[in-house]
């Protein structure tokens, strides 16, 4: 505050001759003087103007002292402005003083002793300014109050509307872990509402097998104040999980302690689908290389071993028992090339796609298990309702239907229904247009746990009898015709019906020459 | 041994071309037991010289070798004798790339008996056959 300020102060007497030796005993103050002859002129005065002290005296003719106080005193804006009565000692008018519980109020006898009345009343005016300082300062804290809290307001709506608009799912935690807000995205992705999880448990989201893990893992950041990092699946509204990378850093004061943690999940999915997909077709590919290595050292020795066994099974000098063991080896030696041949060995195919009549194929594929068909007792329901014909390689998708359908057949030792579809079809999930070719059977079906490895190499319930490679092949050549190959196995009354589906787009013709392949175990 | 195998005209000629010793010797014997004359030679250079001072009849080559592999020795050979028939043999998986230059490509797994009925066949002047 700067230099001082004069207040006003109003004295009230009928008699202008007191009223002007109080202005001349209060001059020196310095202070407003304001002169009113009656109580009315000082309530007039009063209400247009602050005043500090008002000086008065008790006896006066329409309305007196006391009077005019308590009507200075109902009114809220005066409860605080200090009243000086002047008058001559009565004890009753002490009494009355008493009276007045609230304000400054005090009482000068007369005669008038011009020191006091100016000590009183400088007193008085003292008080006012202080209190008027003290509203002023009080009133520019309230405003400075308003402006920050305005500001805070305004950057807790920045915080809320970057915290909404990243893609991240984000979260703030007290200094004990226990988080009290979270984003937009967070109730987005796991379909609740701010008052879903105001007391529950976030890790009721955590997948079941890393709540311990993932749990310790944060109360070892909680306790030590350590940033943390974690990946591990939350649960979306869908009930599916997605992967998530997890972070936290401590937000700390001025001098160091935590008040809260910021987190942040990050859905990265996708991105782990790809490393996975990556590191399975870097294992086929190295699986690929792997076969054609072992192909080679296998089948250079093979040929000639086989080519020796050859020339002397039937050699002149060697006695019959000695024959019997030649043949023997060769005989064996024929169970080498027959495996290789199945697995590592190569099918020369025309140059180009050719027209195909896929139902000439599943004739042909039928005609060739007819054999066990008839031995196990294998009802064949063919429903061919296309004579379309597509291009393509005949050998490889006859070594693909042959891989089905043998599978099918393999799959019914005691007998069963085998039905083959044959129909012109949309896929849905791309609209092209096609053919699927269906392959029903009745058999052991396929167990749930196997159902994810069933088309990955080496992959085989048949124990000795397949190579568990059969339909790693299919589904490549399938894919070469950016067709899609699928199962379903459900229960059906005591068994399983299992059916394998094939879709190969109509438009589209393979541009690559058949490779790797293999014929049905 | 080559200037006997063109001197015999009523046998077919077949130039047997192999790195590795073993095998081509018992291919050798293999070829010569069904009725064949034999030339062999252990690289694909050796057969072009070969091919270019002898009368032969068919050239049955392995593929993977060092220096000219079959495919290139295919190759060079339709291109100085367009008429003689060329037959590659692999243990390989793959059939690789330029395998068009012959007349047939055929694995090693398929065995003597087999190898043997590929050979009367394209000798026999036959279409080019598959496998």
């Amino acid at each position: 505050m700067g230099a001082q300020q004069s207040v006003n102060i109003l004295m009230v007497d009928d008699q202008p001759g007191k009223l002007l030796s109080y202005e001349a005993i209060l001059n020196p103050l310095g202070e407003n003087l304001i002169k009113a002859n009656s109580g009315r002129e000082a309530l007039e005065c009063l209400l247009k103007t602050d005043i500090a002290v008002v000086l008065m005296d008790v006896s006066m003719p329409d309305i007196d002292g006391f009077q005019l106080a308590d009507m200075i005193r109902e009114h809220p804006r005066f409860q605080r402005t200090a009243i000086i009565f002047i008058s001559a000692v009565h004890l009753t008018d002490v009494d009355r003083l008493k009276g007045y519980e609230r304000g400054a109020v005090d009482y000068i006898s007369v005669p008038v002793i011009p020191e006091l009345l100016r000590a009183k009343v400088s007193v008085f005016a003292e008080l006012y300014r202080k209190n008027q300082q003290l509203e002023s300062l009080n009133r520019e804290l309230e405003q400075r109050v308003l402006e920050r809290t305005e500001e805070l307001r305004e950057s807790e709506a920045q915080f809320r509307s970057l915290a909404n608009s990243i893609p991240q799912l984000a979260w703030m935690a007290d200094s004990k872990g226990n988080i009290f807000w979270y984003n937009q995205r967070w109730y987005d992705y796991t379909g609740t509402t701010s008052d879903d999880v105001r007391d529950s448990d976030w890790k009721m989201f955590f997948h079941p097998d890393h709540v311990d893990r993932v749990g310790e893992s944060l109360e070892h950041s909680w306790n030590t104040g350590q940033p943390w990092e974690d990946t591990f699946p939350l649960r979306g509204k869908d009930g599916t999980y997605r992967w998530f990378l997890s972070r936290a850093v401590p937000i700390c004061d001025a001098i160091g302690n935590i008040v809260r943690w910021f987190g942040t999940n990050t859905d990265i999915t996708e991105r782990k689908q790809a490393e996975e997909a990556l590191v399975k077709s870097e294992r086929f590919a190295a699986m690929g290389r792997l076969a054609g290595i072992i192909a080679h050292e296998i089948n250079n020795p093979l040929e000639a071993i086989s080519n020796a066994f050859f020339l002397l099974r039937d050699h002149p000098s060697l006695d019959e028992e000695a024959r019997y063991y030649a043949k023997l080896a060769a005989e064996e030696l024929s169970r080498i090339a027959h495996i290789t041949r199945q697995t590592l060995s190569f099918y020369r195919e025309s140059q180009r796609p050719v027209p195909v009549s896929l139902s000439e194929i599943l004739d042909n594929v039928i005609e060739l298990q007819s054999r066990r068909l008839r031995l196990n007792g294998i009802s064949v329901d063919k429903r061919y309702r296309s004579s379309a014909v597509i291009q393509g390689f005949p050998v490889e998708l006859k070594q693909v239907l042959l891989n089905i359908i043998g599978n099918a057949v393999q799959a019914m030792p005691q007998g069963g229904r085998l039905r083959v579809q044959l129909f012109q079809s949309r896929e849905r999930r791309t609209g092209r247009e096609g053919m699927r070719i269906s392959v029903y059977d009745t058999g052991d079906g396929i167990q749930p746990e196997h159902a994810k490895k069933i088309f990955e190499p080496f992959f085989s319930t048949k124990e000795t009898k397949g190579t568990g490679l059969g339909l790693w092949i299919s589904k490549g050549i399938i894919q070469k015709y950016e067709g899609s190959i699928r199962f379903r196995s459900m229960r059906l009354g005591k068994g399983h019906l299992t059916c394998f589906s094939v879709f190969i787009p109509a438009a589209i013709v393979p541009q690559t020459t058949p490779a790797a392949a293999t014929q049905f175990a | 041994m080559a200037a006997i195998g063109a001197m015999v005209k009523n046998k077919f000629v077949i130039l047997c071309v192999d790195d590795e010793e073993n095998p081509l010797v018992l291919r050798k014997f293999l070829l010569q037991k069904a009725g064949y004359e034999v030339i062999t030679a252990k690289s694909g250079l050796e057969a072009l010289k070969i091919a270019s001072s002898e009368a032969i009849d068919l050239v049955l080559s392995d593929h993977l070798m060092p220096g000219i592999t079959g495919t290139e020795l295919a190759l060079q050979m339709k291109l100085e004798h367009p008429k003689l028939p060329v037959v590659l043999l692999s243990g390989m998986n793959e059939i690789p790339t330029g395998a068009d230059a012959a007349d047939l490509f055929l694995s090693k797994v398929e065995g003597p008996d087999r190898l043997c009925q590929e050979i009367a066949a394209v000798l026999n002047g036959s279409p080019r056959g598959t496998i």
